[in-house]
């Protein structure tokens, strides 16, 4: 009884273990399928708006924005399976490489990944002269290149705007 | 010290009880060290003392940097926010003296909750009483995604130390519901009692400001010290200023600074406002009213009696302007003025202040600046 038992022990611990590793790793391989991220530089936004996609919405964040990601999963729900497919676009504003990598885990979805690196309200000033110091800061660019900006997720008018 | 073309130049100042002015940042290899310099006019900086952080990552960028605090006896704390592994996750962690700044012990960590979650954004200071408080941003109350329960924001947890950084007493909860990445605002009130602001969650998302006495015996007793009713689910970062205001005719209260988008004429007017706060830390109506400066960023403001000074950044196209707002009779009157200039990367203003004498420290990629408040 005792042998059966610790068995059954054993098999479970092993399936529990093996259950946690395969979900350890499949964190790993998610994580790594977000992309190295693009520069971006001053040009970039011009060069975005004349022959980027559309329709689009780039998502302006940062590694402190912890109301980022709930910004980008209401754009990933709203656009999840239009035609023409949607193109989600995060600029990290505040860090690059591995460390932008990172907090991009949390954008499911993203088409592509951009970092700046340089002095911040530079960029903001590009985007949007009056854009204060926060993020997400939004733009959406629907299939024609008409713009709409958002401080925080954008409202339901604005979507619908957007993808129409 | 030269640094890449982003850096981490968040630096914070201090006066050590002999009127030297210290600060502490990261050089371009990301390394902790002090810095000082003594006279009026300040004489050169001492060469950068680097001080040993094992392996701690150490956030240095806009609202958070390391923080410098001097205290009886000697002695000093040197505080930061070390970034972990997952977004938006850190642990507060400080640096102590027994020697007014000539050694630092090893860092520890502040808090006694040790979860992988938000520890972040602290602030630190010394009471007239030589009790150390830090309190920071906190998110161990937040509900598991997930489990359908709504929690807004973070909350804001403190603790004491009696001993200047030896060891730390239980983290209390001071609220719950503030913003997730400012920081926060400490000033004495007239007996030498620690107040803070900072900006809060008021019902669903209204994004505004609250302000405790830090030693309360309840948690959430707060006063409501801004009223823009701006509601956005989003991180502004940036955090108020508070100043003690003393002037000899006003009933003693706080001067304040935030930002903030308001509806005005039914459209949305984002700006930095000053006004008086009560000594209960609700705003006096007639004295709100936005800096002359529609791209004024992170502010701060410091007083001493009568004086007082809003400081802050302003950039247009490449050029970045440090800019003052000075008053002579307890904010009544401002007069603005501008101390310097640069293109490019810059440190947001951070005052420091010892007795009259305030100045504002400004740091950039080539040199730490430091401007003597005149008024």
């Amino acid at each position: 009884m005792n042998s059966i038992f610790k068995s059954l022990l054993s098999w479970l611990l092993g399936t529990v273990l093996g259950l946690c590793l395969g979900a350890a790793q499949a964190a790993t391989e998610r994580s790594s399928e977000v992309p190295a991220p693009l520069p971006w530089t001053e040009a970039t936004w011009r060069e975005q708006l004349k022959s980027g996609p559309r329709p689009a919405a780039y998502l302006f964040t940062t590694s402190y924005c912890s109301t980022c990601p709930d910004a980008f999963e209401t754009l990933a729900r709203y656009s999840e399976g239009r035609e023409p497919k949607v193109a989600l676009i995060p600029v990290m504003m505040d860090v690059g490489g591995v460390k932008a990598q990172r907090h991009a885990q949390f954008f499911t979805g993203l088409t592509a990944l951009y970092a700046f690196d340089g002095f911040e309200p530079t960029i903001r000033q590009t985007i949007d002269p009056k854009w204060p110091n926060v993020t997400p800061y939004i733009v959406l660019v629907d299939r024609h290149g008409k713009l709409q900006h958002s401080i925080g997720p954008p409202n339901a008018k604005a979507l619908k705007v957007w993808l129409r | 010290m030269h640094h890449g073309p982003k850096g981490d130049l968040a630096t914070g100042a201090a006066f050590a009880p002999d009127g030297s002015l210290w600060v502490a940042g990261l050089n371009a290899d990301k390394r902790l060290f002090v810095q000082h310099a003594s006279g009026r006019p300040l004489g050169a900086w001492s060469e950068p003392q680097l001080l040993e952080t094992g392996n701690d990552e150490i956030a240095a960028d806009g609202e958070s940097r390391p923080k410098l605090a001097f205290g009886p006896q000697g002695w000093a704390v040197i505080s930061y926010t070390m970034p972990l592994a997952k977004p938006y996750t850190g642990f507060i962690r400080m640096l102590r003296s027994v020697d007014g700044g000539k050694t630092f012990s090893p860092p520890v960590t502040v808090h006694q909750d040790r979860q992988p979650i938000t520890h972040r954004f602290e602030s630190i200071a010394f009471d007239r009483q030589g009790v150390l408080h830090t309190l920071w941003v906190d998110k161990r109350d937040q509900p598991p995604k997930g489990s359908g329960v709504a929690y807004a924001g973070a909350a804001i947890y403190r603790n004491t130390s009696l001993d200047g950084g030896a060891t730390f007493g239980p983290d209390t909860k001071l609220a719950d519901h503030s913003c997730e990445c400012c920081r926060i605002a400490l000033a004495s009130d007239p007996s030498g009692e620690l107040q803070a602001v900072w900006r809060h969650v008021f019902g669903e998302q209204t994004r505004d400001h609250a302000f405790a006495k830090v030693n309360g015996a309840e948690p959430n007793h707060v006063t409501r010290a801004s009223f823009d009713e701006w509601q956005i689910k989003a991180c502004p970062h940036h955090g108020p200023g508070l100043a003690p205001s003393e002037g000899l005719k006003d009933p003693p209260g706080y001067h304040f600074v935030w930002f903030g988008v308001r509806k005005q004429r039914g459209q949305d007017v984002a700006a930095v406002r000053y006004a008086r706060l009560d000594a209960q830390g609700a705003p006096i109506a007639q004295t709100v009213r936005a800096l002359p400066d529609d791209k004024a960023e992170h502010a701060d403001v410091i007083a001493d009696g009568p004086r007082v000074a809003v400081v802050w950044r302003s950039t247009e196209g490449p050029r970045t302007s440090l800019k003052a707002w000075l008053s002579k009779d307890n904010g009544k009157n401002f007069s603005l003025t501008t101390l310097a200039q640069t293109d490019g990367i810059n440190d947001h203003p951070r005052l420091a202040q010892q007795g009259s004498r305030m100045v504002v420290v400004w740091r950039l990629p080539q040199e730490i600046q430091v401007h003597e408040l005149d008024f």
